[in-house]
């Protein structure tokens, strides 16, 4: 089982991608566009994202190790610290 | 021991969500980037070293300067006669290796009249930093 579906993600990528790839460049020809601009801006919505995402692990490691202290008042000993194993 | 995994769940989504839009946005602009107008002029890009030289379709050369006409769109044809360089217009981003024995295309148009630099921006040998050309954009 695990053969086959490996071999269905390979075959899907040999032919879907360039199917794809393929009916895309059949289009009519171009347009002018201003190619700094394009590039650019995808460069900028890239690294929006790019920070994004940073700042959101980033914020959550900050969260969880100020929530897990063990001298935040919640903070609950874990099952092996209750058993005197630890 | 149970617990809830939702969170991981929506923290998985996110992720592929955000994946999802990455390869989307940039297969999207790789596709309008590289999608070349029909009336393109050919223009074709020589890399040796240690200078530039082109060719217009109408059969004229040029050898280290390069004029093209404002808001006009160009594809140039690039290829090299001795080792890898790479041809670059800083302004207007464009840069693509030339091979031996190959041609890459891209297109461009310059939508600024002015002078602008060209240079090779793969290491080709003792004179790389000064295999250069200017771009002379004419408004016409």
């Amino acid at each position: 089982m695990s053969k086959v579906f490996h071999l269905s993600i390979i075959i899907a990528t040999l032919t879907i991608i360039p199917m794809v790839s393929l009916a895309f460049a059949a289009e009519t020809a171009g347009e002018y566009l201003d190619r700094k601009a394009e590039i650019w801006n995808l460069f900028f919505r890239m690294m929006t994202v790019a920070f994004v995402v940073g700042g959101v692990i980033a914020g959550t490691m900050v969260w969880q190790v100020w929530r897990f202290r063990e001298s935040n008042p919640k903070a609950k000993p874990t099952p092996y610290e209750e058993k005197g194993e630890l | 021991m149970g617990h809830s995994n939702w969170p991981e769940w929506i923290y998985v989504a996110v992720v592929v969500a955000l994946l999802c839009y990455v390869g989307a946005e940039a297969w999207n602009i790789e596709n309008l980037v590289e999608h070349v107008p029909e009336d393109a002029e050919v223009i074709k890009v020589t890399g040796q070293q240690w200078f530039w030289s082109f060719e217009h379709e109408d059969g004229t050369k040029e050898i280290g300067e390069l004029h093209l006409k404002k808001d006009h769109a160009y594809k140039f044809e690039i290829t090299s006669k001795d080792v890898n360089h790479n041809f670059n217009i800083h302004e207007y981003v464009v840069l693509l290796d030339a091979v031996p024995g190959q041609i890459n295309t891209v297109w461009f148009s310059p939508n600024e009249a002015g002078e602008f630099d060209i240079q090779c921006r793969e290491y080709c040998g003792l004179i790389h930093y000064n295999m250069r050309a200017l771009l002379i954009v004419e408004d016409v």
